[in-house]
């Protein structure tokens, strides 16, 4: 298995026997609900489409899967959603083909989904590699396996000598997990890569902060140990132990 | 009586002048006598007096004269605008007695009237009114309101210069143009404070129509002096007292509330004094006015407050504690004492350290010579615009956009203001507050909401307390932009000249604790801080060159001290720096710059210098300015002649340009750009930010109009980019020139209050210096290839240059992964296995590596996944510096794409 990353999304390539393009969280139609917390701004959904447009044709991918939240709004779906929602599909659609691992924003969307897009709610292994949202605990059949979550949308900070110098910028947390409280453990590993959201307005988590934080399952049962760190290019920062602390941590 | 005031009196209606009679009145001021019979014939005027020469008499008269002559409409005829609601109480005391001696009605409305008292005059409307300009945005909003103004026919805009300034006189400028759409044109009195450009402001209340000047100058009647107040506060207080006691009645200015209500507290025991300020309750406020006009105290410690003609009774002395910072300031605050026609207006300044003396005697000399800074009305404002649109929107339901840009035009704030007005309203459609249809602005239902939300254009923030939890003492405020677009758990911040972190965030207060290490890197907002003016800076510089201290105003001690300074200067071998010399000097937080540029010059060039040096040097730069030097925060290796260089380095023409990449990523930018799109419409004032990435939000503001007004205000408010762009050019022409030294005693004074981190351009820089952190602190297995009996664990840091073999003393050292031990254990066995053979030729590769490259080679080698193949590659590029650690990235990269790491 080889992955490329495409920083501009940030999403990931997973090729084994097919070529599977990773994008978690877009949260398309997003506006309408800032516009309820007194932030007004256009649709975004024209640009986030086609910044996911170019990165398809960049990966040329046989797969678009994303990992759940391509809506935002819970627990309806919007007018915005409502009237965006079906081209965003459309225009995808005709790209590549395309499965959704549900995430908790998804409600109401099964309306504009082809039959066979939507995987199930504890996400599904394709191709060798395991594929959910990551809100809830992971299918059986994921365990022994990478499996790729949304989420979580980490971001990593890093601190010079000076103070902060790059704040909030998108990465990925690669980890171990340790699956034993949800039942039978599988002999080989179970590895999570949590991939940084596509929704280019998100807050984002402090990677430091994910592990062992009441978010997810997934997140209580992540091994510190094993974890690692990169940005949305691949760039390696650090093992996850090794982050540099923020340097006033230790007043 | 002579017969010019007999002339006078003959001139006004018979009420009014049986009225006069009645009230005693039988001497004009020079004011009253030269404006009363201009203002009479209808023309519009700006009038500039000492304060309590009856300048507020010399308006009303004439009005008063026309209300009486000519037939009343129904409707308010008068408009009397201050700037605030004290003053509007205080002039609507005054004018009830006239009011009801003439037979006119007239009523106060602003923010405090009462529901009761709103609705009669919806229904009774008064002959004067006296408001706000808030108050007249918001009566502009109303259907019967907009009937009563249609009837307006003179608008008096009283302390005219207070809000010329500012974005509120925008804002004014325009609504004075809508009433004039509803009313049609109408007489217009200013009344102003001593300024250095009065025509400026007569333009600005008139836009193109003609407008006289009617100056009586304050200048020939200040007396004016500097005393030395001694450093401890025990000594200041104490002067203080003494100059209370040897007067009847006495103000004392400070600069900021706290000041004052140390020194409040301080005279406390003494039972006749009072503190006043705009942080204390109205009760409060109203209650030490009357006491002082009473006579039942004798000083009253105030800040700008006070400097605005509130009457307040007899005052025979002012104070400034402190330099006033500016020369106006102090002419206005001076001219409070000696309220009666003829007497001198007598103060003094108490200064407390050198920079505080240099300065207080430079603006004595200016004020006593009558040289007020000059006032800058905002031009071309694009949030004021917006503003604007969005009321005349909602006021008419729908209005075409030639109609827009004529209302516009005919204002000074934005005669030229040309195509800004389609590009704000191209704006003000994508946040939705309102639509267009066939060169028609329509309003939507947002707007009102906006509108309400938004009367006023001060920036009337929410403000979140600082709050330490270790000496469970309040440090400050921040304001709410400031909060929402940096501040979050374990944030770092500079308040009051010291670092914070933050450890939780309450609704209304941020709790920290002192942080140790010097690594700030986000700015206060001092909200009450008052720049110093380039010029008066420069010829502090002048002051300290020359040391002519005879030809100011100051007393004996003050001299001494002043000399006292600047011989231990001397004798230190310390340069200080003057109007001709920037002295550039090392200390242990960073290099000082001594810059005699004045608050906004120093934050112009600190800017630019953190901008350039952070370029250069891939460094976070923190910086902190006050009105005679800038400290960079800087790492160790960066001293003196690194920024000499650099400042040397700078073109004029360049300013602007570096300026917008410096301010970009600021704390100080964002928090401007937030306020903006806030009063812009696009951020509701109590939007939610929650889970929201802000920095990431502003991005969308990238090229908008929003974007450009934040740069405008920022380099017209907070910095002085032509000032600065004078310095450069001198230094250019060597009329200014620099010199590096260690930190001297002037160069440590005063407390530096913080202000912001420049960061490296680009996220490169940051990754790299993670990468390279991430690198020297990996373990490392140096392990000799020749004797093959010694191998030594340390992190790639402590790795000679060169390593050898203390055993063999050879060269020839792998630098090995700490899992390859065991396989480099195993090749002491007599027979290898082809697995071990292949190893042992990759540890010889990496060890003839270690032996050409030396420590190169070990640093490539501890590359993530990084073997001899991909670190023959690296060192291949021969790259150096940051650029090796690029190349070891990339192969890290690589690396991480592979089968091999991913199973």
């Amino acid at each position: 298995m080889q992955p490329e990353f495409y920083a501009e999304g940030p999403a990931v390539l997973i090729e084994r026997q097919e070529r599977s393009l990773i994008i978690a969280d877009p949260h398309f139609g997003v506006e309408a609900d800032l516009h309820r917390h007194g932030l007004h701004f256009q649709s975004g959904t024209d640009s986030r489409l086609a910044r996911l447009l170019a990165v398809i044709e960049q990966a040329d991918p046989d797969y678009l899967i994303v990992l759940g939240d391509l809506k935002h709004m819970i627990p309806y779906v919007t007018y915005q959603e409502r009237t965006e929602m079906p081209e965003v599909l459309r225009r995808i659609r005709r790209e590549t083909q395309f499965r959704l691992a549900p995430g908790n924003h998804d409600t109401g969307l099964e309306q504009y989904l082809e039959k066979g897009e939507l995987l199930p709610m504890n996400g599904a292994l394709i191709d060798g590699t395991g594929y959910f949202h990551g809100h809830t605990i992971p299918d059986p059949s994921l365990l022994g396996h990478l499996i790729l979550c949304g989420h979580h949308h980490p971001v990593v900070n890093i601190y010079d000598a000076v103070g902060c110098a790059l704040r909030g910028t998108p990465g990925y947390l690669l980890a171990e997990i340790d699956p034993s409280v949800w039942g039978p453990v599988p002999a080989d590993p179970t590895r999570v890569l949590l991939v940084p959201a596509f929704y280019e307005l998100a807050g984002g988590m402090d990677i430091r902060l994910i592990p062992g934080n009441k978010i997810s399952p997934i997140a209580k049962a992540i091994l510190t140990e094993t974890g690692e760190v990169f940005l949305k290019d691949g760039t390696y920062v650090a093992p996850f132990t090794e982050l540099r602390p923020d340097p006033l941590g230790e007043v | 009586m002579t017969s010019a005031i007999q002339e006078l009196k003959d001139s006004l209606h018979p009420k009014l002048r049986a009225v006069l009679e009645k009230r005693g009145f039988d001497e004009f001021s020079e004011i009253q006598m030269r404006a009363v019979p201009k203002l009479i014939s209808g023309i519009n005027a700006i009038l500039i007096a000492p304060t309590g020469t009856g300048k507020t008499e010399s308006a009303l008269l004439p009005v008063f004269h026309h209300m009486l002559t000519d037939p009343l409409p129904d409707g308010f005829s008068a408009l009397y605008i201050t700037p605030l609601r004290s003053l509007n109480r205080d002039m609507m005391n005054r004018l009830e007695w006239w009011g009801a001696e003439l037979g006119l009605k007239i009523s106060v409305r602003h923010g405090d009237t009462t529901q009761n008292d709103r609705r009669k005059q919806a229904t009774h409307p008064p002959d004067l009114l006296i408001t706000t300009p808030e108050s007249l945005q918001a009566m502009m909003m109303g259907k019967v309101l907009r009937k009563h103004l249609a009837a307006v026919r003179y608008v008096i805009v009283d302390e005219i210069h207070e809000l010329a300034d500012g974005k509120r006189g925008a804002q004014l400028s325009v609504a004075l143009e809508r009433v004039a759409e509803l009313a049609g044109e109408f007489q217009r009195i200013g009344i102003s404070a001593t300024v250095g450009n009065p025509e400026v402001v007569g333009r600005f209340l008139c836009g193109k129509r003609p407008c006289t000047i009617v100056q009586v100058p304050v200048a020939k009647t200040l007396d004016l002096s500097v005393k030395f107040a001694g450093e401890s506060f025990g000594d200041q207080t104490k002067l203080i007292e003494k100059c209370i006691d040897a007067h009847t009645s006495t103000l004392v200015f400070t600069n900021t509330r706290s000041v004052a209500e140390a020194i409040g507290h301080a005279l406390l025991p003494r039972g006749d004094t009072d503190v006043h300020h705009g942080s204390l309750s109205r009760e409060v406020r109203i209650d030490a006015e009357d006491k002082f006009r009473a006579g039942m105290t004798r000083g009253m410690i105030c800040t700008s407050s006070m400097e605005l003609g509130i009457d307040i009774g007899q005052i025979d002395h002012v104070i400034q504690f402190n330099s006033p910072r500016e020369v106006a300031r102090l002419m206005q605050r001076t001219g409070r004492a000696g309220h009666q026609i003829h007497a001198t207006s007598n103060g003094m300044i108490l200064a407390t350290g050198f920079d505080d003396i240099l300065e207080s005697m430079v603006i004595v000399n200016k004020a006593m010579s009558n040289q007020p800074e000059n006032i800058r009305p905002h031009i071309n404002a694009a949030d004021v615009i917006a503003n604007q649109i969005a009321a005349l929107a909602v006021e008419r339901g729908e209005i075409a956009i030639e109609k827009i840009e004529q209302i516009f035009s005919r204002s000074f704030c934005f005669e030229n203001a040309g195509p800004l007005i389609r590009e704000v309203i191209a704006g003000m459609e994508k946040h939705y507050l309102i639509r267009t249809e066939n060169g028609m602005v329509i309003t939507k239902s947002r707007a009102r909401k906006y509108l309400s939300l938004n009367l006023s254009m001060i920036a009337d923030e929410k403000k979140s307390m600082i709050f330490d939890v270790v000496s469970r003492k309040p440090v400050g405020t921040l304001d709410e932009s400031f909060v929402i677009s940096w501040i979050s758990s374990g944030a770092v911040f500079i308040a009051r000249g010291r670092i914070w972190r933050v450890l939780d965030i309450d609704e209304d207060k941020i709790m920290v604790e002192p942080a140790k290490n010097a690594k700030g890197e986000l700015p206060s907002w001092e909200g009450e801080q008052i720049p110093v003016p380039f010029t008066v800076a420069m010829e502090v510089g002048r002051l300290r060159r020359l040391q002519n201290f005879a030809d100011y105003r100051a007393d004996e001690r003050s001299v001494r001290f002043a000399e006292k300074v600047l011989s231990e200067m001397k004798k230190n071998r310390s340069i200080t720096s003057t109007d001709k010399l920037i002295v550039l000097e090392d200390s242990d937080e960073g290099v000082v710059v001594n810059l005699c540029g004045g608050h906004k010059v120093n934050e112009t060039i600190g800017r630019v210098l953190s901008i350039l040096l952070s370029a250069r040097y891939g460094t976070s730069v923190g910086i902190e300015t006050n009105a005679y030097r800038i400290l960079l925060r800087l790492p160790k290796f960066l001293r003196a002649p690194d920024v000499e260089e650099v400042l040397l380095s700078l073109e004029p023409e360049h300013l602007e340009a570096i300026l917008i990449l410096a301010l970009k990523k600021t704390a100080l930018y964002k928090w401007k750009l937030v306020q903006i799109a806030k009063k812009f419409g696009a951020i509701d004032a109590d939007a939610d930010y929650e889970k929201i990435s802000m920095n990431r939000l502003l991005d969308l503001f990238d090229g908008t109009v929003i974007e450009k007004e934040a740069f405008r205000e920022l380099f017209f408010s907070s910095m002085d980019v032509e000032s600065a762009k004078t310095v450069v050019a001198m230094l250019k022409n060597h009329g200014m020139e620099t010199k590096t030294s260690r930190l001297s005693i002037i160069g440590a004074e005063g407390l530096f209050t913080g202000r912001d981190v420049v960061v490296p351009p680009g996220e490169d820089q940051a990754i790299i210096e993670s990468v390279k952190h991430r690198i020297d602190e990996q373990d490392v297995i140096l392990a000799c290839m020749h004797c093959r009996k010694w191998k030594s664990k340390t992190k790639v840091a402590r790795v000679p240059d060169q390593p050898v073999c203390p055993v063999c003393g050879a060269r020839l050292i792998a630098a090995l992964k700490p899992y390859e031990e065991p396989a480099f254990a195993a090749l002491k066995k007599k027979t290898l296995s082809t697995e071990e053979r292949e190893a042992e030729t990759r540890m010889m590769r990496n060890a003839n590596m270690v032996l050409s490259s030396g420590k190169k080679a070990v640093v490539a080698l501890a590359g993530r996944g990084v073997g001899p193949e991909a670190a023959a590659r690296i060192l291949n590029t021969f790259a150096t510096g940051d650029n090796f650690y690029r190349e070891i990235l990339k192969a890290e990269r690589k690396f991480v794409q592979t089968h091999r790491y991913w199973g």
